[in-house]
């Protein structure tokens, strides 16, 4: 079928322009909910980078010095993993170590750039099989005196206040942004429907002359779908305010070194970007498409 | 041209609009749809369209049993069936030229076609100087001849007219049937519903007369009763 752009260019700006305030409705709640959203994303993206190294029931890590031998490091993870109370070690080697501490100091280039790979310490990740504080303590304790080890790191309390917090609150965050992108699609779908509604005639006419139905319906979803497309960019924008003024505050706070880590890659930021944009099309898509069909019979 | 085979047509609540109608127009005639208000005559108009479905029978236009058409067909059905209106149905915030252009832009003909054929087809209804006029600037007759103009810019096959005279004085009406026996001098079919003693009686032409929805009279070159 011939399809006029110029045809379909017009017909949605007039749409557009004819609804100002219920576009600029549909518009808003989109930008705001998929801003929730994408927040909600890149904290938990962030917490999840800062806390990478306690992921997965790891209590303690045993840090070994830069300079320890490979007989030194033998006995270590030997004696670690012939403990019944250890379930699990991981063990990091420099090039590894040297990765995270990039990551981790991502925000401070002149750290980086004093320190180089043989300057890392080696390290075990130890997942013990108990979850009792006082084991975990004298069972790391035993290793603080063997040779070559530097010291031994503890989890924080913090750090897994940090991920309960965390994960409530992106539980929250996300459910509050599906109530929202849900009364998005209500919005777009309803003011669809008020632009068939203001159109009715031209679209009497449409179908009286033999106009296809995906004819009459073109314009309509484009107009959902510049609303959806129009709300994501508006949070993306929003997202990426929030990052960096969080960010700023982070680095200019010299008390909330925990936050340190909270570093959000070029790549997560990239994916938060194209999953709002996808977010966005999708609810246009949604609302406008459920008004075509349903108010638009021939 | 159009085949009714036994169409039997039942709105909700058992009213029947058209029962058991064998009808057979052959292309390029001039058929009057007569009888008083409520015999059938606009639904008979309306199953030619594929605006209604028939409860029973089936219907042929240009050879094609519209009745297994799939519904995405329909608008091809259409673009071959002209159709003007008792209330005109113009765009009121579009010209004339506008109007007429509308419906071939719709139907994706390209601008070069839209801008040769809009005024062509003007200057057949003789509304050439009113191409920059909005509907609510023009009298009934002239609206009327821009809604014939649109039905017919396509250069359909069939043209259906419902009342198209209902609206407008004597007068402006013979102007109105004058127009219609041009268009169906070109061999094109016209199916009209009227109520115009007058003008059937001054046509001539056949003459279908419907009553409760029966066919009840079918002649050629008849008159209103």
């Amino acid at each position: 079928m011939a399809m006029n752009i110029r045809y379909v260019a017009r017909e949605t700006g007039t749409n557009l322009r004819r609804n100002f305030s219920l576009t600029l409705a549909s518009v808003v709640t989109v930008a705001v909910s998929l801003t929730l959203f994408g927040a909600a994303l890149v904290f938990a993206q962030g917490v999840g980078n800062m806390t990478a190294r306690w992921k997965g029931g790891i209590e303690f890590i045993v840090f070994m010095q830069p300079s320890a031998t490979q007989e030194q490091l033998d006995s270590v993870r030997t004696s670690l993993e012939d403990n019944p109370e250890v379930t699990s070690v991981t063990y990091i080697d420099k090039a590894a170590a040297y990765e995270e501490f990039k990551q981790l100091f991502s925000r401070s280039k002149d750290m980086i750039e004093a320190v180089d790979e043989s300057a890392m310490p080696p390290s075990f990740r130890v997942a013990p099989s108990t979850s009792d504080a006082d084991v975990i303590q004298a069972l790391g304790q035993a290793f603080q005196k063997k040779a070559g080890v530097r010291e031994v790191v503890f989890a924080f309390e913090t750090v897994r206040t940090m991920q309960r917090i965390t994960r409530i609150a992106s539980i929250v965050i996300v459910a509050v942004a599906v109530f929202l992108l849900v009364a998005a699609v209500l919005l777009i779908l309803n003011t669809i429907r008020m632009a068939m509604f203001a159109r009715r005639r031209e679209i009497e006419v449409m179908k009286l002359v033999g106009a296809t139905n995906w004819f009459i319906r073109v314009p309509f979803m484009i107009e959902g779908l510049v609303h959806g497309i129009v709300g994501a960019a508006v949070a993306i924008v929003g997202v990426q305010g929030l990052n960096w003024a969080f960010n700023r505050g982070l680095s200019n706070n010299r008390d909330l070194k925990i936050f340190q880590g909270f570093v959000i890659t070029g790549s997560q930021m990239s994916f938060t970007t194209l999953l709002l944009i996808g977010l966005g099309c999708l609810i246009g898509a949604l609302g406008s498409g459920i008004a075509v069909s349903r108010f638009l019979d021939v | 041209m159009i085949k009714l085979e036994n169409v039997t047509k039942i709105y909700k609540g058992d009213v029947p609009a058209l029962r058991d109608a064998n009808v057979n127009i052959d292309k390029g005639e001039f058929v009057f749809l007569v009888g008083a208000s409520g015999s059938g005559k606009s639904t008979f108009i309306r199953l030619l369209n594929k605006e209604e479905e028939p409860t029973r029978g089936r219907i042929f236009v240009a050879g094609k049993d519209i009745g297994s058409l799939n519904g995405w067909k329909v608008p091809y059905l259409r673009r071959n069936i002209g159709y003007v209106f008792q209330d005109f149905k113009l765009l009121p915030n579009k010209t004339v030229f506008e109007n007429v252009a509308f419906a071939l832009e719709v139907i994706g003909r390209p601008s070069h076609v839209i801008k040769s054929q809009v005024p062509a087809i003007l200057e057949l209804v003789g509304l050439t100087k009113k191409v920059d006029s909005f509907p609510g600037e023009l009298s009934g007759g002239e609206q009327q001849r821009v809604s014939v103009a649109r039905a017919f810019v396509n250069r359909p096959l069939i043209l259906l007219a419902d009342e198209p005279t209902g609206n407008l004085d004597p007068a402006t009406s013979v102007g109105i049937m004058r127009l219609l026996d041009r268009i169906n001098r070109t061999g094109t079919t016209v199916v009209m519903a009227t109520h115009d003693r007058g003008i059937v009686d001054t046509m001539r032409r056949r003459v279908i007369e419907l009553d409760k929805g029966h066919i009840v009279r079918d002649q050629s070159r008849g008159v209103y009763e």
